[in-house]
């Protein structure tokens, strides 16, 4: 144990500071970062400049620090630059996306810097952000600022600094953090875009949750609930939170609230705790939404204490256990009833955002399905297996999504099969591609006809802006809905009909014989019915046709032909 | 020549201009170091290039833009996910300055430079 001056702190962390850091304590630092950082990464995501909901900053940090981390899962190794060499192999093998290889440039830079290190101590720690930044800069000829590598810059300058003050490890990161969170907060003076868009920096963010991760774990704050921060409404995710249902919270309480004074969020994070789990707290227009698994006994303690602090706007309780049995009936229903393949014969795999879709391509002749789309792009490993046992040789792939074409093509060159894609960006443009499908044609010839096939569709998606922006002209507020006619942001509008007959008015839809509208997961059936209603009788001469989609995000994805 | 017609006249872009775009699209790309030249004629992958043109080769057949780009990467970076997101940042960028969509954006990773040995 150590000097008296360290009295103040619990017992946990002068033990955690008394115990050398090496290998092992990595690993500990490494999975407490990444943690964090999935625990925040909806907020991650949420720091998007384009204002359609794809931001997939916070995924792919995510899963590089997961492939770090599992590189290193079960490793008995206690030098601890053998340890940081492993974590930075990892990153680079799972580097994914631009902030993603980034990251993966700083574990490595940061690895070089502790080389040959058995046990971490302050100064080594400061050198090796230096190199973590070095190396970060070199991988770039024109480096941006204002992103994750102004962050990195910053960090290793302030732990410079802070060294003179104290040598001790964890004493230089609890005053790093707050230093990399200015550091965040100045990304939007640094770079225009981020400026005009009204958010920091999305790899810088992710970078810090991170840090502050390990901190929290020396700490011993809890790392699987988001505490510091308040999510923006958009970015509240309650369906995910089903899959932790843990037994004894059976209820789950929203609470949506308006604070009579500022929310002092430490403290209502901590009367929550103990009334139950899965809390999230979400923000928008001063309004607060609170999400919490309670016990039954307890169901009304959250609303209670909600109470004494504002005005309730609104109230829903749900036994979860009716919900997760409501579910799992629901994900029996919806298997969907493939083409059977004949041997030798064409076969078609479509990547499918929705149970909906995937059943209309079902029906149109699919073969296999690869869920997937917007912001969960399916993997080449994905799609491979999704083909790889249908017992024939000839695959077309519809890969319905700009951003899993490249997946799908390297899916094709990975296979013995005689694989061709058919770059569908769409699911308008998959689905008139598949009417060409001819099984027992010829290859070539099908694939050539399916391709020409995109080009005859028109795709209009309606979905909701996550943030102000400015794009193509068009000025769109958070909230609003924005309609996209062939990826193009074209029109938005304050609900959804106005946006829908705008797109079609955008779209020249007069001119066309067929409308068919798939509507999302968020749409009822009955207001989908309701805006099929206004567009018919807005173009008379139109036939439109409605399907469940069921797709995420979009509220509508339209195809007109 | 990319080119478009409005009611008063025509707006004409040549490749070198689309090209500039993309060559510095591709250089602010993290774990781009460079451009090569397209021409490899005796395999002189080492030089950079400082020419837009000389890294960048765009084509355009009246319908479609392809570009291609050649790019010495950064040794030691996950190459597939540095080439996609240069794909993506050219293609971006291009097609915000232009505003006409890009067809295809090839990249074509002519070498890789060591900064130092680990």
């Amino acid at each position: 144990m150590k000097s008296d001056s360290q009295t103040h702190l619990s017992r946990r962390v002068e033990h955690l500071r008394s115990t050398p850091i090496d290998g092992q304590a990595l690993k500990k630092l490494v999975d407490a970062g990444l943690t964090w950082l999935r625990t925040n990464q909806q907020t991650v995501n949420a720091l998007n400049v384009f204002p359609v909901p794809d931001g997939d900053t916070g995924i792919n940090m995510v899963l590089t620090m997961q492939a770090a981390y599992d590189e290193i899962a079960n490793s008995p190794e206690r030098n601890f630059g053998k340890m940081a060499h492993a974590v930075a192999h990892g990153a680079l093998m799972g580097a994914r996306g631009n902030s993603g290889v980034i990251l993966s440039q700083l574990w490595r830079g940061f690895a070089r810097g502790v080389d040959n290190v058995e046990v971490l101590d302050g100064p080594t720690m400061v050198h090796a952000f230096a190199e973590a930044r070095d190396t970060a800069y070199k991988g770039v000829v024109r480096p941006v600022e204002g992103t994750i590598l102004t962050v990195a810059k910053d960090i290793a300058e302030a732990a410079k600094q802070i060294l003179e003050d104290t040598q001790d490890p964890f004493a230089l990161l609890e005053r790093v953090i707050p230093e990399a969170d200015k550091s965040v907060e100045r990304t939007p003076e640094l770079l225009a875009e981020l400026k005009k868009a009204g958010v920091v920096d999305a790899g810088g963010k992710g970078l810090f949750y991170i840090l502050e991760g390990m901190l929290r774990a020396v700490h011993g704050q809890r790392l699987d609930v988001a505490v510091t921060s308040v999510q923006p409404l958009s970015a509240m995710r309650l369906e995910d939170t089903l899959e932790t249902i843990e037994p004894g919270q059976d209820f789950e309480v929203v609470v949506d609230f308006r604070p009579a004074r500022p929310l002092d969020l430490e403290q209502f994070y901590n009367r929550l705790e103990q009334m139950g789990t899965s809390i999230q707290v979400g923000e928008g227009d001063g309004i607060y939404r609170m999400h919490i698994h309670v016990p039954t006994d307890k169901r009304y303690e959250p609303i209670e204490y909600t109470f004494s602090l504002g005005t309730i706007t609104k109230v829903s309780m749900e036994n979860l256990i009716d919900q997760m049995e409501a579910l799992e009936r629901q994900a029996r229903n919806i298997k969907t009833p493939l083409a059977p393949v004949e041997p030798g014969r064409i076969a078609a795999v479509a990547v499918s955002p929705g149970p909906g879709v995937a059943r209309v391509f079902a029906s149109l002749g699919v073969s296999a399905i690869v869920e997937g789309g917007q912001t969960m792009n399916p993997s080449t490993q994905d799609i491979l297996k999704a083909f790889e046992n249908l017992p024939t040789d000839h695959i077309i792939i519809l890969p319905n999504n700009k951003n899993i074409i490249m997946a799908a093509k390297s899916a094709a060159e990975l296979t013995v099969k005689k694989v061709a894609v058919v770059p569908s960006q769409t699911v308008p443009e998959g689905l008139a591609a598949m009417l060409r499908l001819i099984p027992d044609g010829d290859f070539d010839r099908v694939v050539a006809d399916m391709s020409a096939a995109i080009d005859e569709v028109q795709t209009g998606e309606i979905t909701t802006a996550v943030r102000n922006a400015d794009i193509d002209d068009v000025l769109v507020e958070e909230g609003e809905i924005i309609a996209l006619l062939n990826r193009k942001l074209i029109h938005s509008a304050t609900n959804l009909e106005e946006a829908c007959l705008g797109l079609l008015e955008k779209a020249e839809a007069e001119n066309y014989e067929l409308v068919t509208l798939f509507y999302g997961a968020d749409v009822t059936k009955y207001d989908a019915n309701h805006i099929a209603d206004a567009i018919r009788k807005a173009y008379p001469n139109l036939e439109i046709e409605l399907q469940d989609g069921g797709q995420p995000h979009y509220q509508f994805i339209i195809s007109i032909e | 020549m990319t080119e478009e017609n409005t009611p008063i006249g025509s707006i004409q872009v040549a490749p070198r201009a689309v090209a500039t775009i993309a060559y510095h699209a591709a250089l602010q790309s993290y774990g781009v170091v460079g451009l090569a030249p397209k021409n490899l004629l005796n395999g002189l992958t080492n030089v950079l290039v400082k020419d837009p043109t000389q890294g960048v080769s765009v084509q355009y057949d009246g319908q479609n833009i392809n570009i291609d780009v050649y790019i010495v990467i950064e040794y030691g970076t996950r190459i597939k996910s540095v080439a996609n997101s240069v794909a993506n940042t050219v293609r971006y960028q291009v097609e915000k300055s232009l505003g006409m969509p890009v067809n295809q954006v090839n990249i074509h990773v002519s070498g890789l430079r060591i900064s130092d040995l680990d």
